[in-house]
């Protein structure tokens, strides 16, 4: 059972119910191997995938309940990972979306065996990572930082921050131009001297 | 008012229940409005308008004012606001006047039912074109219908060639404000034609050569745009038939690329994309090789070529090194010092081959520059461009015509006086374009090549100082200067790796002439400046320069009296010296009627003289007064000013429409319209295709109409009041049950709370057609409650991708899963786009975190609890919706509004939150470095907006900030100095 441990640790453990899946063939970035699991796909300490075919799906509407019902409560995420392989997904989509929402399972969509495979393959690679990718930690230099905030602007692009900023020299300059001074840059029409000096003038509070 | 808008007006009230009105562009739409308003009685009920841009609302209200003068109609439009209470608003719908709203605040009170349906006479719709099948619009009159019948819906677009673009869309969009009647008036419309045609304006079409070197750069962006399009072709992705270059000119190109792969767009390759963007830029490289000067162009170019990053593909495209070297020659060229070598530079128009800065110091010039960088040195060209001196000629020839006619007969001239007020109206299409010929008329051609040069080189010596004097922070200019010259500041280009020797030498050499400049206009600002020693320089004339905002002055001089007495003292005066000083000597037109005038924008008038001393014989030859507007404003001038010269200097089409009605309804005036085109340029192939295009989508309209499917029936349930043919009133679920909450009727009911922001959305709209009761409330945490559990954040696929990036939806997620037991993300897909996040050759082989899968992944595992709900369209959302809320109660208003608010912040009631702060301040203000998500409030209480943020001094900035570190942080990234291109 020790090695069985190293193993789990790294490597994705697979149902055997999931033999001749052709999913199995988009597992490479991480091995895989068959194991005596009640999920189709063990990914980590806490977290297990079942795999669903919406076409399956259409011909045993029950499958899903019943392999959600057998995990019982011993996975923290528990996903569940439907391929969308049939063309009117709407009726299918809702039943099983109703079903996940209302037993505690997290669905993924993929709209191919490859997109499938991926996920299972991130959600094992990532399985130590912290959010930071998604908690928008942007490059700290300079020149993004000053991109973020000015493109937050609408209608204002990269080259109107480049535009503005050898005009202007800093940013406080630039909040502080006229309307006139705006307008005289290449490429900021009418609509973007009005966006950029009304985020700037306009109080943040507009009520009196 | 022009016949056929008579005619407009007396079919679309025929019929009780309204109607469509499509127009061609330019056929005076706000003065059409403005003709209905005025129809309007209070006894009628109250009249909304929705969609209104702002400068249409400033139109309407203008026409509306001059429609008869000498008796006011007291029924003058207003806007309701979020800002007006719940009941100063209620007393306005109940008051039969005319009112601007916008649709959410509409939606909102409807919803609550706070507006007394039975008093509303009817709604005007503008910009019926950019509705959406799902529109609040739609929404709004639903509900209305279905309570007040009789209430008329009339809706307006002059936009056709939009109202054809998708699937029947005028049919739809009819069908969505239950609309039957479908009015169409093209320009061709033998009313309008006719009308139009009877006293035509006498019309010279000027046809301008370009510069050679302007040809060779169209061309040279035209072959780009071909290898752009073959790139294009290969990927299989738009039919090959659209893609021309042909057709790439117009702007109409996007729409056809769009058209085809919005569908598929988030499936497409980073090439593809980039492919798409890359065309756009170099339809607009083409439109402003127009309109631009040669140096704005080349400092667009600059910096486009610093921010578009290595995946652009036309950048390395063979012809594209062309655009950039020729733009470049068109401004300056580098000569080995060696005398003879500029002959070299042949093949291109050099206007004025001029050393620089030759008139002063040549000394000090020579030696600067050959100490500096050893052999190369700078030559100018400085190229006008070839509009500016045809300009000048029409306006002299004007000017002569005037004179000789005067002379002819005064008699005749003083009596017509009234009509001809010799106004003299210059269109081009920016604001840019306006400020630089005004400029060009005053000052000359010259000097304001040589002001754009300067600025040029100055904007980059400067940024090359800030580099180095970044502890400067209030007059940063004076140091530099000082810095370079001082050689403090080591003129090698740090930042740029891969510059060869030469390219480095001829920065140098940029440099060094920069300094120059840097060091002259600070030596000599009044031979610099002063436009009257410019003019000496010229020869003998002597010219007096008055130029100012038509709307400062309200006094009644007459013209002759706007000769000034020259200031003696002009040393240290430049321009904007001038225009205040001159500004109480002119007379203005606009002003004789101060209503009038403090309607028009400050903006759009340019006003500005230059009279002859009758004492000079130069050869400067006199020009008229000239006013210039710039198309892009949107406003209405021709009737404000009533010129009798007009010069369309940028060619547009609805500009000529509304030539033409100001020419039908002044029948008396004699009109002189002049059209400046560049021959064999793109200009002029706009022009002809854009009225090709208008054309095409009226007869597409007239097809469309005679195919329509809306039935005539007036009973109204046929035309999809589907909810309305039931027991129950569509507004049962939001007035009947809140007041007597008959148990049966409030079981069967479904209640959603829904935040306000989510009303700029159509699926309030769909949930509701769904029979589920709205309640419109704000919310702090998620988008929709369906229960005390589920709290829904609803993102489009667009969103999600930004709001991944920007790490909003992290945030917003945390929350959610802090106060709701079953937190939702739904992702919902568009009905007409492909459902799928990227196409299955896009996923790549390896595991990498920029892809959507891997943070998606990421929010899953940190969010176990979140559930996402994935879904096909709009309509899937409400289905989904409506399945999941079976099982569970109905939410609990007063709780949801609570959750997730800070207890300090009392809850405001009928709080429109995104519309009384300026949220686009607030999200730049939370960009920035050191504001965070705890100081970022008091940051808002303690300055009013951010340009009063951007002069804080650190100390207060401390104070607000909580902290001297994120008050510094902050501080220093405001301040810090853009770094430089060179």
């Amino acid at each position: 059972t020790s090695s069985n441990f190293v193993q789990r640790s790294n490597a994705i453990l697979v149902s055997h119910r999931q033999k001749g899946n052709p999913l199995l063939k988009h597992i490479r970035n991480v091995r895989w191997n068959f194991a005596d699991v009640i999920p189709d796909y063990v990914l980590g300490q806490n977290s297990c995938a079942l795999y669903l075919s919406l076409r399956y799906h259409l011909l045993h509407p029950d499958y899903l309940y019943y392999r959600i019902r057998e995990l019982q409560k011993n996975f923290r995420l528990r996903v569940v990972l439907c391929h969308v392989d049939v063309e009117d997904v709407v009726r299918p989509l809702l039943e099983v979306t109703k079903t996940t929402l209302l037993h505690d399972c997290s669905l993924l969509c993929g709209w191919s065996l490859e997109e499938c495979g991926r996920y299972l393959e991130t959600i094992k690679v990532y399985e130590n990572k912290p959010a930071d990718i998604i908690q928008g930690h942007m490059d700290t230099d300079y020149l993004s930082r000053l991109n973020h905030a000015l493109t937050a602007i609408r209608h204002v692009n990269k080259t109107d921050v480049v535009t503005l900023g050898s005009t202007f020299g800093s940013l406080s300059n630039v909040m502080d131009a006229s309307m006139e001074d705006l307008a005289r840059c290449p490429g900021i029409g009418e609509r973007k001297v009005k966006c950029l000096y009304d985020t700037f003038h306009e109080p943040f509070k507009r009520v009196t | 008012m022009v016949k056929f808008h008579e005619h407009i007006i007396s079919d679309l009230i025929e019929n009780s229940n309204g109607g469509l009105v499509v127009l061609s562009s330019g056929l005076a739409l706000p003065k059409l409005i403005a003709s209905l308003l005025f129809l309007h009685s209070p006894d009628q009920g109250t009249l909304l308008i929705l969609s209104a841009t702002a400068t249409q609302k400033q139109s309407i209200l203008l026409s509306f004012s001059t429609f008869n003068p000498q008796n006011p109609n007291p029924n003058v439009p207003t806007e309701i606001t979020s800002e007006l209470a719940a009941r100063q608003r209620d007393a306005l719908y109940n008051s039969g006047g005319i009112y601007f709203i916008t649709s959410r605040i509409l939606i909102v009170d409807l919803l609550t039912s706070k507006i007394p349906t039975s008093k509303i006479a009817g709604i005007l719709i503008l910009n019926a074109h950019s509705l959406p099948e799902t529109s609040t619009e739609g929404f709004i009159v639903r509900i209305i219908r279905s309570l007040n019948r009789a209430a008329y819906i009339r809706a307006f677009s002059d936009k056709p060639q939009a109202m054809v673009s998708g699937f029947s869309k005028a049919e739809r969009t009819m069908k969505c404000l239950f609309v039957r009647k479908l009015h169409l008036w093209p320009r061709f419309q033998v009313y309008v034609s006719h009308e139009l045609e009877r006293y035509p304006p006498e019309v010279i079409d000027v046809r301008v050569p370009m510069s050679p070197a302007m040809k060779v750069i169209q061309k040279a962006i035209i072959e780009v745009m071909d290898a752009c399009l073959k790139e294009m072709r290969k990927t299989n992705k738009v039919d090959v038939e659209d893609l021309t270059v042909e057709n790439g000119l117009f702007k109409s190109f996007d729409e056809i690329v769009r058209r085809q792969l919005d569908p598929i767009w988030h499936t497409l390759g980073k090439k593809t994309k980039q492919l798409v963007f890359d065309l756009k830029t170099l339809r607009k490289l083409l439109d402003y090789l127009v309109r631009y000067d040669a140096v704005t162009y080349l400092k667009y170019l600059d910096s486009l070529r610093a921010s578009e990053s290595f995946r652009s593909v036309w950048i390395f495209a063979e012809s594209s090194y062309k655009i950039f070297e020729y733009a470049k020659k068109r401004v300056y060229f580098f000569a080995r010092s060696s005398a003879g070598k500029s002959g070299g530079q042949s093949g291109i128009a050099i206007n004025k081959k001029r050393k620089l800065k030759g008139s002063n110091d040549d000394e000090e010039g020579d030696s600067l520059s050959s100490s500096s960088n050893g052999g190369v040195h700078l030559e100018e060209v400085l190229e006008e461009a070839p509009k500016w001196k045809v300009l000048r000629e029409i306006l002299e020839e004007v000017e002569e015509e005037r004179q000789k006619q005067a002379l002819l007969g005064d008699e005749l001239a003083s009596c017509s006086k009234e009509e001809d007020n010799g106004n003299v109206l210059v269109a081009c299409k920016d604001d840019l374009s306006c400020m630089q010929l005004e400029d060009c008329i005053m000052s000359g051609p010259k000097k304001v090549m040589r002001e754009e040069w300067e600025k040029y080189l100055l904007s980059k010596v400067k940024l090359k100082g800030f580099e180095r004097c970044k502890t400067a922070k209030k007059k940063p200019k004076e140091r530099k200067g000082i810095g370079i010259l001082d050689g403090i500041v080591p003129i090698t280009p740090e930042d740029n790796v891969e510059v060869s020797s030469i390219n480095k030498q001829e920065n140098d050499a940029l440099i060094a002439a920069a300094s120059e400049i840097r060091n002259l206009s600070k030596k000599d600002v009044v031979i610099e400046v002063s436009p009257q020693i410019h003019a000496k320089e010229q020869g003998k004339g002597k010219f007096k320069t008055l130029l100012k905002r038509a709307q400062n002055s309200v006094n009644e001089r007459s013209l002759n009296s706007s000769v000034t007495t020259e200031k003696s003292g002009t040393s240290g005066s430049n321009n904007e010296n001038l225009r205040n000083v001159s500004g109480s000597m002119i007379t203005d037109h606009a002003g004789e009627n101060p209503e009038k005038s403090s309607l028009t924008c400050n903006r759009v008038l340019r006003k500005h003289t230059q009279e002859i001393d009758a004492s000079v014989k130069g050869n400067i030859k006199p020009i008229p007064l000239v006013h210039f507007h710039a198309l892009d404003s949107g406003q209405l001038i021709l009737d404000v000013l009533k010129p009798s010269v007009i010069i369309v200097y940028h060619p547009d089409v609805s500009f000529v429409r509304e030539i033409e009605v100001y020419n039908a309804e002044n029948p008396s005036r004699k009109l002189k319209v002049y059209f400046l085109f560049y021959e064999d340029s793109t200009e002029v192939q706009k022009f002809e295709a854009s009225i090709r295009r208008e054309n095409g989508a009226f007869e597409s309209l007239i097809r469309q109409k005679s195919l329509m499917m809306i039935p005539i029936d007036p009973d109204e349930h046929i035309m999809g009041l589907n909810c309305l043919s039931d027991p129950h009133d569509p507004l049962a679920h939001n007035s009947v049950t809140r007041k007597a909450g008959g148990r049966k009727d409030a079981e069967k009911e479904m209640q959603v709370i829904v935040d306000m922001r989510e009303f700029m959305s159509s699926l309030p709209n769909v949930l509701h057609n769904k029979g589920m009761r709205i309640i419109p409330v704000t919310l702090e945490v998620g988008d929709y409650i369906l229960s005390p559990l589920i709290c829904v954040e609803r993102k489009s696929i667009q969103d999600l991708f930004t709001s991944f990036t920007s790490g909003r939806l992290y945030h917003q997620v945390e929350t959610m899963v802090r106060y709701y037991r079953i937190p939702v993300l739904l992702i919902e897909f568009s009905q007409d786009k492909s459902f799928s996040f990227q196409s299955a050759s896009d996923i790549g082989d390896d595991v990498t975190p920029h892809s959507i899968i891997s943070k998606l992944t990421l929010l899953v595992m940190h969010f176990p609890r979140l559930r996402i709900v994935w879904s096909r369209s709009l309509h899937a959302t409400a289905e989904i919706f409506a399945s999941l809320k079976l099982s569970q109660d109905e939410p609990d208003e007063v709780k949801a509004i609570r959750v997730g608010v800070p207890s300090e912040e009392g809850i405001v009631e009928n709080d429109v939150r995104a519309e009384n702060y300026n949220t686009s301040a607030v999200e730049f203000l939370r960009c920035l470095p050191g504001v965070t998500d705890s100081n970022y409030r008091a940051i808002m209480d303690g300055c009013s907006s951010l340009a009063e943020l951007a002069l804080l001094p650190l100390e207060r900035l401390v104070e607000l900030m909580g902290g001297p570190i994120a008050a510094r942080t902050l501080r220093e990234f405001l301040d810090a100095k853009y770094p430089t291109l060179l």
